[in-house]
């Protein structure tokens, strides 16, 4: 019951995430373009303001001590700064700037009707998988705690 | 077509970023609330290989999670939005370059931010919005590196687009 909860869960987070790119147009080249030109502030506004509203959200719910719905206590994750995070980086910065767009506008970008984009959701497959030693173990989200922690069938 | 008589584009193209951003705080937030876990969309792509593989870590709710953002994405630019219909996109590299250069640069772009991503751990959802609101001081550096890394590369494509992108 748990497990069906947790996957409608996910769903309704994937679509409202999804629902907001959309309605700022994330899912388009052209708009993350223009700000990586500097010709526009809108995504600066729009990931400034939603970091300036996470973090004192996140900073409420650890100083309470918040216990959450599935995950136990509120635990925020903090890591110091290592070489691998300055690589990948810079070499996602690099793919985000050609393909103009990153890996969560994509798939709206997809069911938006750019079929195009298919080729670039492979390519973010590809390189996913490719070899890396130095990745660190629970990638993906900023260094998250997934590992050993969650192995369910769909 | 009759969704558009129905719905007629409830939203504008392109809402306020003082509107969605806030809204998206709250929905990390809400997330944490839940899962006690980042909203990261890498990672979501990682559980749905490892799925397909049946190999390494894997929650099913990562999937679902998956496909709820093609799910919103759907709901919202056909439904609630002005629908542009099946297209090419890419606006402005488009008009910039042949097809015959985009589609491998897109691709290329597509390696670099899976492989990128993998390697630092994150990338503009799981850095730059969760870990940067957790305060990591990696998710913060990894964020500074791929928006300069990002300007700059704009800035290269241009110097060898002739400033046509």
């Amino acid at each position: 019951m748990n497990r069906f909860r947790k996957n409608i869960i996910g769903l309704a987070f994937g679509a409202m995430f999804g629902g907001v790119l959309a309605a700022g147009s994330l899912h388009e080249y052209d708009t993350i373009h223009n700000m990586l030109k500097l010709d526009e502030f809108y995504v600066f506004g729009f990931m400034g303001s939603a970091i300036f509203i996470a973090t004192i959200g996140l900073g409420i719910l650890e100083s309470r001590n918040t216990k959450t719905r599935f995950g136990g206590m509120i635990a925020l994750q903090r890591s110091d700064v290592k070489a691998n995070h300055l690589k990948g980086g810079a070499i996602f910065g690099c793919g985000w700037a050609i393909a103009g767009t990153c890996p969560a506008p994509v798939i709206v970008m997809l069911t938006s009707g750019v079929f195009v984009s298919l080729i670039v959701i492979a390519g973010i497959f590809i390189g996913l998988s490719l070899p890396n030693k130095q990745a660190p173990a629970g990638f993906g989200d900023g260094e998250h705690r997934l590992s050993g922690q969650t192995v369910e069938r769909a | 077509m009759p969704d558009k008589m129905l719905f007629g584009a409830m939203l504008p193209q392109q809402a306020d970023w003082y509107i969605l951003g806030p809204i998206l705080g709250v929905i990390t937030v809400c997330f944490f609330l839940m899962m006690n876990q980042p909203l990261g969309a890498s990672g979501a792509y990682i559980h749905t290989m490892n799925h397909v593989r049946r190999v390494g870590d894997r929650a099913a709710w990562r999937v679902w999670y998956f496909a709820g953002l093609g799910l919103g994405g759907y709901v919202v630019t056909q439904f609630l939005q002005d629908s542009k219909g099946l297209r090419i996109g890419f606006d402005s590299f488009r008009n910039a370059a042949p097809i015959w250069v985009m589609v491998p640069a897109i691709f290329i772009g597509g390696i670099l931010i899976g492989y990128g991503a993998k390697l630092g751990g994150g990338c503009t959802s799981g850095h730059g919005i969760c870990g940067t609101a957790q305060r990591s001081k990696s998710s913060i550096a990894a964020t500074v590196t791929f928006m300069t890394s990002a300007i700059l590369t704009t800035g290269f494509l241009r110097l060898i687009s002739g400033g046509k992108l």
